[in-house]
Parts: C-alpha cells; structure tokens; sequence
C-alpha cells in the first residue's frame, strides 16, 4: 500500500481546497472530555488526541431522519427521494470504519440499500488512528483495533506536525494530491507509524475481553437462559440510548407526514430501537417481545451472535459509547460478556 | 430516455374494484394492477399496502395466483390507522402496493400428499391462496383436509365459501368455535380438538398452518404427537414489519427476519429458535 507523508503545515491548505467540493468534518472539543465531528471551518482547533467522537459516523450515512419518497394522495404516484451530500469525514478511528463496513455489508446485500448506497458512494472515509482510549472503549478486544479496508486515506500522528497518510483509493490519493506533489514516507516515517498504532494498542489494554472476543456466538448460545438477562433488564428504563449512539445499530421506522390540506405527502425512516418498549408490538397491543429481559436480551444477541453468523464479525465494535449514555449503568456488552464467561467458566 | 431511478420504497398505484365485507370487522378487497400485470405471487406471501398519508401495512395475499388476470385479494382487519382508512376506501380508489414479498409454500412438495390446512382466526386468509390454488389443481393432490377455528360463530369469515367448499367433495372440512352461541349447531372448543376427528395417514401428510401466535405451539404438538415430521409442517409467522426488505429490524425472529426469510417457515428450519413459537 502506498504510504505518503504530510506535514501539518499543509492541512489548511488540503482543508480549504476540499471544502470547496465537499462538506468537510473534523474532530473537535465540545467540552471537556466530550468530542465530536463538527463541520471544519478556518481556524478551528482540531482535537488530535480525541477518545472517542460522541456521536457515531453512522448519522453521516444513515440520518436520523431521512426522506424516501415523496408520494401524492390523489393520483396516488410516488417518487423516490434520493439526497447523497458529497462529504469528507476525517477522523474516523478505526472501530468506527469496521462500523462503517458492517453498515456496508448489511445494508448493501440482498435488497440494497439504495439510499444508504448513494450516501456511502459519495461519503469519503479518512481514518485515523486514535492517540487515547475512552475509559469505556474495548475495541482492541473485539478485533476493532485496525480496519483492513473501508477509508480512502489512513491519517497516522507520527510527530507534532507529521502524518503518515496510507491510500486506500484512488479518489483519497487525488484529494491528497490537490495542493501540490506527495512525499512518499520513508522507512523511518513507517516506523513511526507502527510505533503509533503500539502505543495505542497498549493504552487500550486496560479494558477487554477475558477471553478470544471469536468465541461470543457460542458463549451466548449457552446463555439464552442466563439469570444476567433479568438482573441487569430489570433497570432499564426502555430509553433506547444504547441504540441511538451506537454505530452499527441501524434499524429504522417508516413514518409519514401529510398536510390534511395538501395533496403531496412525504414518507420517511427515523432511527428506532429494539430497546424501545413498542419495538415489536404490532396492533391489538401484542408484543413480542413484552419484557424489559428480551428486549435487553435481544440487543446482545445481535450484537454477539446474530450479526456474527451473518458476517463473521461482531456487531459491537468496542467504542464504548453505550456504556457512557446510558443512565442506568447496565448498556454494556464488555461486562456482559465477561460475566457470562465467568458464569459458564466450569464449561470451558 | 429518462427513466426514475429505482427505489424498493417506492410502492405502485393499483385500483380497489370490489370491497365486500365478511365479518363486523373483516373486509375482503379487491384490486387491479394499474400496470396491467398479473401480481405474480405465490401463496403464503404479502404486500405492502400504502394508505398515503396515514402509512403502509403488510397484508397476506389472500387470492390464489393468477396468471392471466391482474387482480388480486386481500381481507383486512379493522384495528388501527392504516385498516381503518382501507375500510373507508370506494371502488375506485387507488392505494399503492409493495411486494410481494416474503416465502411461500412450498406447494410442490405437496404433490400426490395429503395436505391438512390449519386455519385459527384470520388465518385463512393466506392459507385460501394455497387452497385454491391446490383446487386448480385438485387432481394433483391427494386428501385435502381444512381445519378452522374461529372464537365465536359471529367472528366467522368466509362462510359461504367455506361451506360450498365441505359441499363440493374436493375438501374435508372440519370446523370448530371457542364460544358458541343459541346459533351455533357444530363443533365447540379451540382448534387442537378438531385433530384428533381426521383419520390422518403421518406419513403422507403435510400441514400448513396460520393463526393467531398462541395457536402453533399446540397444534404442532398434536401433530407431533399423531407422528408428522417436522419437516412436514409449514407455519406463517407475522411478526411486525415496516421495511419489508429485511433491513429496518423489526420483524426479527433470533437471527432470521420474518419478512424475507419468512413469513412461511418449515417447523424444522425454526424449531431452535426461542422466538420463533
Ligand atoms: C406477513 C403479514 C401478513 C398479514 N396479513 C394480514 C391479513 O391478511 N389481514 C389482516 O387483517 N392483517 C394482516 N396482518 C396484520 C396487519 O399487518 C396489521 O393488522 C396492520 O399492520 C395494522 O395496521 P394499522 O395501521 O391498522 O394498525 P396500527 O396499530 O395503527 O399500526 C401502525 C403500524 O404498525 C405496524 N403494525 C401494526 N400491527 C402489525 C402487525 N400485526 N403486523 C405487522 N405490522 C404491524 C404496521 O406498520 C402499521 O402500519 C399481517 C401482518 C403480517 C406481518
Ligand atoms: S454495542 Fe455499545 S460498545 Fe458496542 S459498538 Fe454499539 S455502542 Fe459501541
Ligand atoms: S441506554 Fe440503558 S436504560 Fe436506556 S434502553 Fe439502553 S440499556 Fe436500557
Ligand atoms: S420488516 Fe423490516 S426487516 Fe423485516
């Protein structure tokens, strides 16, 4: 792979040219302790030492609210409604390009996606590796330290004003190239990017699973009747956080909105969450999932097993911002998992 | 050329030609295809109904395929936004429809076997597309049996039809309510007691059964116990669904989803599954 070096004193440079053609995010200070991807403009300081982006990319890709079609009620034609920004989002740690490319799998196959399709295609992904660990993130643990493909350029910190830049497609190595002729980094500066990623690494050592994070599906295989599931559920207080701030949840309702006076009409998909109590309740007020236990129970399902046995990875990325958003202390696939190994300890 | 580029949400406009009602609360439609075509489905499977402005709602498709014409049936139940607003529709209207979607029986394998269609509530609102369609077809089969359940006599949908279908010869039919009233000169009792009144041959019979969710776990288990295989029952499970397209999450049965690799099941592929009866 081609790796290039950049120095920080072109960046403004790089940012400003983009920005003529893209909507550009970078990572920012909120507040203390609190970062985000925020819309780049000059002289904004850029937090490099980021943990954790409060929000996931996802809404980048999949909008909490987005239209789908447009329809009239009178001649009852419909029309499907398309919106792809071009945008550069940079920053992206790793755990959140493997989110990405699990949105990309699982929405792009069987009957794709077609608008997750268009925002994607015009999305340009700039990785870039973490130099802190929130004190909730696990992701070295659930094989989310490094994204083998997904971003068109890897930004690595090598210095105080230096960057490794791998390429991870042509249009990321044209977008680096727009202010003029790229260095390739030499041996030394790959070395410092190596150095980098062990640095981390061995930040995020502090927190993980007890145990190979491949062996998940057949854990909870063994613990569908856990004691756990009621333990914890019985706290919950059905917010549906834990889904919001999640990147790899994704599921959606389909709404409508329509004037009484008017003809036109527009129908929408709003983020949902299995969390919530209506999430399965269909009409005459039958629930499938009636209790706080399998709705809780089912979340960890998917993020453990059913997501596995479709893509041969975990649905949880380790970012940990489920644990950090939820009030009543119990979102947390990290604990729930090692207590479950712990509980079937004698079976292994 | 400038054709509208594809989007699986966009549903297409089809015409209610007749409306007839079958019970206080259940009405069957009728529609035509604005296109022209036949709907092309297989029994078992559902559309999507749009009632633009208020919202869209799966219905089983309720007619047999039909190769030549472009109509087709579905009977809907009045309990919400999207129901109700169908019950007000004239001839005339114009709804939009997605799909069809989801699995079907697998009528093939009922081939020169004996079938036993088990009906509770609306359930045989889907199970009449695999009906008729065998009864096209009627010398391909061997022994038809339908069972249907209803909770009260007044609850009954069909009833003609189901009752020139017992005088035909071509099915058995055997019928039973939950609560009877003065009216009510037949079978009494929930639907598992009309298994043990059919001399069945386990070998040679497939099952394929619709009810409300309660309804699989004992009529299976009287299956099981007159020693049908499992891979010889067939179920159709509804669940609640929105997209239709396997994405938005809702009608998830564990890991499988009710709406593309359902709603039709074989017992067998569902049987590990906790959610799934
Ligand atoms: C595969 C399948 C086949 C069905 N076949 C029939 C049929 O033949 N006849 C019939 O009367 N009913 C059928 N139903 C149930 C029917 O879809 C619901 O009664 C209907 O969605 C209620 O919509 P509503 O807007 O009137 O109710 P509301 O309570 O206002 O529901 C709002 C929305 O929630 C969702 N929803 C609510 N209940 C259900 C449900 N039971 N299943 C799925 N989504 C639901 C729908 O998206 C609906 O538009 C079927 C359901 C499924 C899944
Ligand atoms: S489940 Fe929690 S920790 Fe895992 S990816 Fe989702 S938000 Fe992050
Ligand atoms: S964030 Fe916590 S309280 Fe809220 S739904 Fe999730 S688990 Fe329950
Ligand atoms: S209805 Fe959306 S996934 Fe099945």
């Amino acid at each position: 792979m081609t790796t290039y070096t950049v120095y920080k004193e072109q960046l403004p440079g790089l940012f400003e040219k983009w920005s003529e053609s893209y909507a550009l995010y970078v990572p920012a200070k909120l507040r203390e302790g609190f970062y985000d991807l925020v819309p780049w403009k000059r002289d904004l300081e850029i937090a490099w030492d980021f943990d954790v982006a409060y929000n996931s990319p996802k809404r980048f890709l999949f909008p909490p609210r987005e239209a789908l079609i447009t329809f009239n009620r009178k001649t009852c034609e419909a029309e499907p409604v398309f919106e792809a920004p071009p945008q550069i989002l940079f920053g992206v740690h790793p755990y959140d390009v493997k989110a990405i490319n699990q949105l990309d799998q699982l929405l792009e196959t069987g009957s794709p996606d077609q608008n997750y399709v268009r925002r994607r295609a015009a999305t340009v992904v700039m990785g870039y590796e973490p130099l802190t660990v929130s004190p909730t993130a696990f992701w070295a643990s659930v094989g989310a330290a490094s994204a083998a493909h997904g971003y068109d350029l890897y930004w690595t910190k090598i210095g105080p004003a230096a960057f490794t830049v791998e390429v991870g497609s042509a249009r990321g190595e044209e977008l680096l190239s727009m202010c003029g002729p790229l260095v390739p980094s030499t041996a030394g500066d790959k070395e410092g990017a190596r150095r980098a990623k062990a640095r981390v690494l061995f930040k995020a050592r502090h927190n993980g699973l007890r145990y190979n994070w491949e062996e998940t599906p057949r854990l909870l295989s063994k613990s569908w009747d856990s004691p756990l599931w009621r333990r914890y559920s019985q706290m919950c207080l059905a917010c549906g956080s834990c889904n919001l701030v999640c990147p790899t949840c994704y599921c959606f309702d389909i709404r409508e909105e329509a004037d009484d006076q008017l003809e036109e009409g527009v129908r929408y998909r709003e983020w949902d969450g299995c969390m919530l109590e209506s999430f399965a309740k269909v009409a005459g007020n039958h629930n499938f999932r009636p209790k706080a236990q399998d709705r809780y129970r089912h979340r960890y399902f998917r993020k453990g097993k059913y997501i596995y046995d479709k893509i041969g990875e975990l649905g949880c990325v380790g970012c940990g911002r489920c644990v950090r958003a939820c009030t009543a202390g119990i979102a947390n696939p990290l604990k729930v998992f090692n207590e479950l190994w712990e509980e079937t300890a004698h079976e292994h | 050329m400038n054709t509208k580029p594809f989007s699986p949400y966009v549903p297409r406009p089809v015409t209610l030609v007749e409306k007839t009602k079958l019970s206080d609360f259940v009405t069957r439609f009728t529609f035509e295809q604005d296109n022209g075509r036949p709907l092309a489905h297989k029994p078992g499977q559902f559309v999507n109904v749009s009632m633009y402005g208020i919202g869209e709602a799966p219905f089983s498709i309720s007619s047999p395929p039909r190769r030549t014409q472009n109509t087709f049936e579905i009977a809907v139940r009045k309990i919400g936004a999207v129901t109700s607003a169908l019950h007000e529709l004239k001839p005339g209207a114009k709804v939009g429809i997605r799909g069809p979607y989801g699995s079907s029986f697998p009528v093939m394998k009922f081939v020169g076997k004996d079938i036993l269609i088990v009906a509770g509530g609306l359930g045989y609102i889907p199970l009449r597309s695999l009906l008729f369609y065998q009864l096209r077809h009627r010398d391909e089969f061997n022994r038809m049996v339908l069972m249907v359940g209803t909770r009260e006599p007044k609850e009954r949908i069909f009833v003609d039809e189901i009752a020139d279908l017992a005088k035909s010869g071509d099915v058995e039919v055997l019928e039973t309510v939950d609560m009877p009233d003065e009216t009510w000169k037949g079978n009494v009792g929930v639907i598992t007691t009309l298994l043990p009144k059919a001399e069945l041959d386990p070998a040679n019979t497939y099952v394929a059964m619709v009810g409300p969710p309660i309804m699989y776990r004992f009529v299976i288990a009287e299956c099981r116990k007159k020693g049908i295989a499992s891979d010889q029952i067939f179920v159709s499970l509804e669940r609640k669904m929105k997209c239709g397209l396997g994405k938005c999450g809702h009608c998830q049965i564990n890991e499988l989803n009710a709406c593309i690799d359902g709603p039709v099941f074989c017992y067998t592929d569902i049987e590990a599954y906790q959610e799934a009866i």
